[in-house]
């Protein structure tokens, strides 16, 4: 793969995320774009690339969210390791096991600040959290997957049709 | 699971660590505030030009809601009328206007800083928004952002040189004390994490009605007083509880805000600096 062009993405995706995703309200939240997008990618192009892909798109959405800096990076490292469940082939299907790998790592992402915010003194309605935020953001972030994924497996085969570009 | 997969993550969270280390003695601050300062224009740009087709995806999605809410404010505009009608005395009339079109003066000695907002925390368990005005304009921690017509939006809660992130008064960790403008009961309003507002505190002998104005109570030191934070829309009483609940609805959009103002002028008792 030529990682500037997945660099570019991921860029494209955290701004997008902060800019754009904010607008489009799901269930009363924002889908995560940035999760989707790298489960989609892993799905879709396998895990070697979306472990370089990972840590860049948590940085770079650190630098440009409101919480501290690593945050996020450390909020989205789980999914390094759910790129080896992708690996198992438990099914004959590349989407199924990544709309449960979205829903997973949306669980984990949106717990981890959460956790954050608790140490940082902050009260948390844990309950309220998990039907308001934990649930409808898993939902919508498992159906945004479904057009990602199709469109970076299009994508995909275009790359691959181009030498050139690879 | 492979030992070199085990490996890479081992490495990525000691790289957040360690990141997560330096952003509390604000190594990275000049970086992020780069960072967002290039990244604002482009994030300003994309929010305009993307606003038309979010707001029309989500008028599809919300069609049952916008009906609800279309009925409710036909009720409430009849509601009003009826009491408009009621006002006999000029000066009644107006301060009523004033209260529901949520006009606010400027107070001698007031002074704000205009902002804009570009961009959204994109984690669903907060509320804030990013301000394109940080301490290099004078911007403090803890300072009372307010929209263009007067109304409470939250409180500065990260300050960077050019750029500043907003706590909105719905966010889950905001809590202000308040007061109800018609009956002068005091409480404190809360966030929760689906962004509705809520008045905990208020006691249960209190004279509370659907449509009383919520203000800041100033008690805390933390905020001016007499700021308007939004309208009774429900109140939940029990007669074991102490306390009723008072749900409160914001008077702004918090979703669609595109500029707002900085109460520059206020100096929150624990900050010390202006």
């Amino acid at each position: 793969m030529n990682y500037a062009i997945g660099l570019l993405v991921v860029l494209v995706a955290v701004i997008a995320q902060i800019a754009i995703m904010p607008a489009f309200n799901v269930f009363g939240v924002q889908p995560n774009f940035v999760i989707v997008l790298l489960v989609g990618w892993m799905a879709a192009r396998g895990r070697r690339e979306a472990l370089v892909l990972i840590p860049i798109a948590g940085f770079v959405h650190g630098l440009l969210d409101s919480q501290p800096l690593g945050l996020a990076m450390l909020a989205l490292a789980p999914l390094t390791l759910m790129t080896d469940i992708r690996e198992l082939r438990l099914v004959d299907s590349d989407l199924l096991p990544a709309i449960v790998l979205t829903v997973a790592a949306t669980v984990v992402y949106e717990s981890t600040i959460m956790v954050s915010l608790s140490m940082r003194g902050e009260p948390i309605a844990w309950l309220a959290s998990v039907t308001s935020v934990l649930v409808p953001a898993a939902i919508a972030n498992a159906l945004l997957l479904i057009p990602v994924y199709g469109l970076i497996r299009i994508a995909s085969l275009d790359l691959r049709e181009r030498p050139a570009l690879r | 699971m492979r030992v070199r997969t085990r490996t890479w993550f081992g490495f990525v969270v000691l790289a957040s660590l360690l990141f997560l280390a330096a952003s509390r003695v604000a190594l990275f601050g000049p970086l992020e505030d780069g960072a967002l300062t290039v990244a604002a224009p482009i994030e300003s740009g994309l929010r305009n030009a993307t606003r038309p087709v979010a707001e029309f995806i989500n008028n599809i999605t919300d069609i049952n809601l916008l009906s609800n809410e279309n009925q409710a404010l036909r009720d409430e505009n009849e509601r009003l009328i009826a009491e408009n009608a009621r006002l006999s005395e000029a000066e009644q009339e107006l301060q009523q206007l004033q209260g529901f079109m949520n006009l606010r003066g400027v107070a001698e000695g007031e002074t704000f800083i205009r902002a804009d907002v570009f961009a959204v925390e994109p984690s669903n368990s907060q509320q804030l928004i990013a301000i394109d005005r940080g301490s290099a304009h004078g911007i403090r921690q803890e300072m009372l952002v307010l929209t263009q017509q007067g109304s409470v939006v939250g409180t500065i809660s990260r300050v960077l040189e050019h750029a500043a992130w907003v706590t909105l008064v719905t966010d889950q960790t905001s809590a202000i004390g308040a007061l109800i403008q018609e009956s002068r009961a005091q409480g404190v309003v809360v966030g929760s994490p689906d962004g509705t507002l809520t008045m905990d505190l208020v006691r249960e002998t209190a004279d509370i009605k659907a449509g009383d104005l919520v203000l800041t109570s100033g008690l805390s030191g933390q905020h001016p007083p007499n700021e308007v934070i939004g309208e009774v829309v429900d109140i939940q009483r029990t007669p074991q509880q102490l306390f009723q609940e008072v749900r409160v609805e914001p008077l702004a959009d918090l979703s669609r805000l595109e500029t707002v103002l900085v109460l520059s002028s206020f100096v929150p008792l624990d900050t010390g600096s202006p």
